[in-house]
């Protein structure tokens, strides 16, 4: 595959964001390759109505 | 491979936070990962040592990419090597993201949440239940 580009004037006057979260960007350059994942698990057995058990301890060491 | 300069008068970022980056000036290689086990109470409990990734397959599993080896023969003609913004005003980068003013040749971010809610049985619910 030729993939040809001409870069002429690129010129933006004004960039307004709220919020980039969970792998995302915001990229004022150049690139050759570029990977995002973002996994968000929030299944119905995550919601746990009932007393406030604790979660498993982190294991250390 | 010839990059353009990127150039911005003015930047104005409120916060950034877990393995986020704002970086000004180029790079090579960027790999970012943030994992976090996000748990909200409707009491106010917190509990000391809590929360073990491998306990959790959204933190092991893996994610694939298509390899990077696609035989593109890019020709790029640089007329006028620069980027220019003016003015950029963000409120929030969080959870591994970036802000990146300048080039880079391969960057890769990876996130991974896990979203728990602990919440009090309703009190009618309780009551028809017994």
């Amino acid at each position: 595959m030729n993939f040809e580009v001409y870069n002429r004037d690129l010129c933006v006057h004004n960039i307004e964001i709220t919020g980039v979260t969970s792998s995302s960007m915001v990229f004022v350059g150049d690139t050759n390759t570029i990977q995002l994942a973002s996994i968000f698990d929030t299944p119905p057995e995550s919601l746990i109505i009932g007393p406030f058990v604790p979660l498993q301890p982190e294991v250390t060491g | 491979m010839f990059q353009r300069t990127s150039y911005v008068d003015n930047i104005h970022v409120k916060s950034i936070s877990y393995s986020s980056i704002f970086q000004i000036g180029d790079s090579h290689y960027i790999y970012q990962l943030s994992r976090a086990i996000a748990v909200q109470r409707e009491a106010e409990i917190y509990y000391d040592n809590e929360g073990e990734f491998s306990n959790y397959r959204v933190f092991t599993q893996p994610i694939h990419f298509e390899p990077i080896d696609e035989p593109i023969s890019i020709q790029q003609h640089q007329l006028h090597p620069i980027i220019k913004v003016n003015n950029m005003n963000i409120t929030g980068l969080s959870s591994s993201s970036m802000l990146n003013i300048g080039s880079s040749k391969h960057l890769s971010l990876e996130a991974r949440v896990k979203h728990i809610r602990q919440i009090f049985p309703k009190e009618n619910e309780h009551n028809s239940n017994s």
